[in-house]
């Protein structure tokens, strides 16, 4: 079957970070991973090295996806073989996130995060 | 068997603005045949730490 193609006129991206990828043009397979452990202390401090992903559980837990046991016949007819976009801005793109423009077959994008919060004891603030 | 047909017509848009894409989302433009998308976020009621600040220790330890 013949494919869309995409037409974008002007992309401005100002950051993409952490394995991020800007795609121009048709892929096959895409796979993206991220994983981060954020913590927020109440006062500045960096001890480093102090994490280790095997640690917490919800690193290694399985994501099951519900089966599709369905069997779909999909037809597509393209009566119009164009996407138009006039123009694309992005601020940011971060931790294994992805611009694509053009045709690709499969996306499989994980994300996993760990939220950490350290206060100060009651007597110590201010 | 489900028989699922689509008619696509013109697309024209006009600006796309985003501030941010973060932790494995996609922007995209085209046609995908699959797409799977998982994402596990954890903060629990634990993960609220008050208390002088160590180095963490291990979870359910």
């Amino acid at each position: 079957m013949l494919q869309r193609s995409s037409s974008v006129k002007h992309i401005h991206i100002t950051n993409a970070a952490l394995s991020s990828v800007i795609q121009l043009g048709d892929s096959k397979i895409i796979n993206g991973l991220s994983r981060a452990i954020a913590v927020q202390r109440e006062k500045q401090l960096f001890i480093g090295d102090e994490e280790d992903f095997s640690k917490y559980p919800i690193f290694q837990r399985p994501i099951i996806f519900p089966q599709d046991n369905e069997e779909v016949m999909i037809t597509s007819f393209h009566q119009n073989p164009m996407i138009h976009v006039n123009s694309i801005n992005v601020i940011a793109f971060s931790s294994s996130s992805i611009l694509h423009v053009g045709n690709t077959d499969s996306i499989n994008m994980e994300a996993r995060v760990k939220h950490i919060r350290q206060l100060l004891p009651r007597h110590n603030r201010s | 068997m489900i028989n699922f047909q689509v008619y696509n017509r013109d697309i024209h848009v006009g600006d796309i603005r985003v501030v941010g894409v973060s932790s494995s989302s996609i922007l995209m433009v085209g046609d995908a045949e699959t797409i799977q998308l998982a994402s596990a976020f954890d903060t629990p009621a634990e993960s609220l730490i008050i208390g002088p600040f160590v180095p963490l220790a291990v979870e359910g330890r």
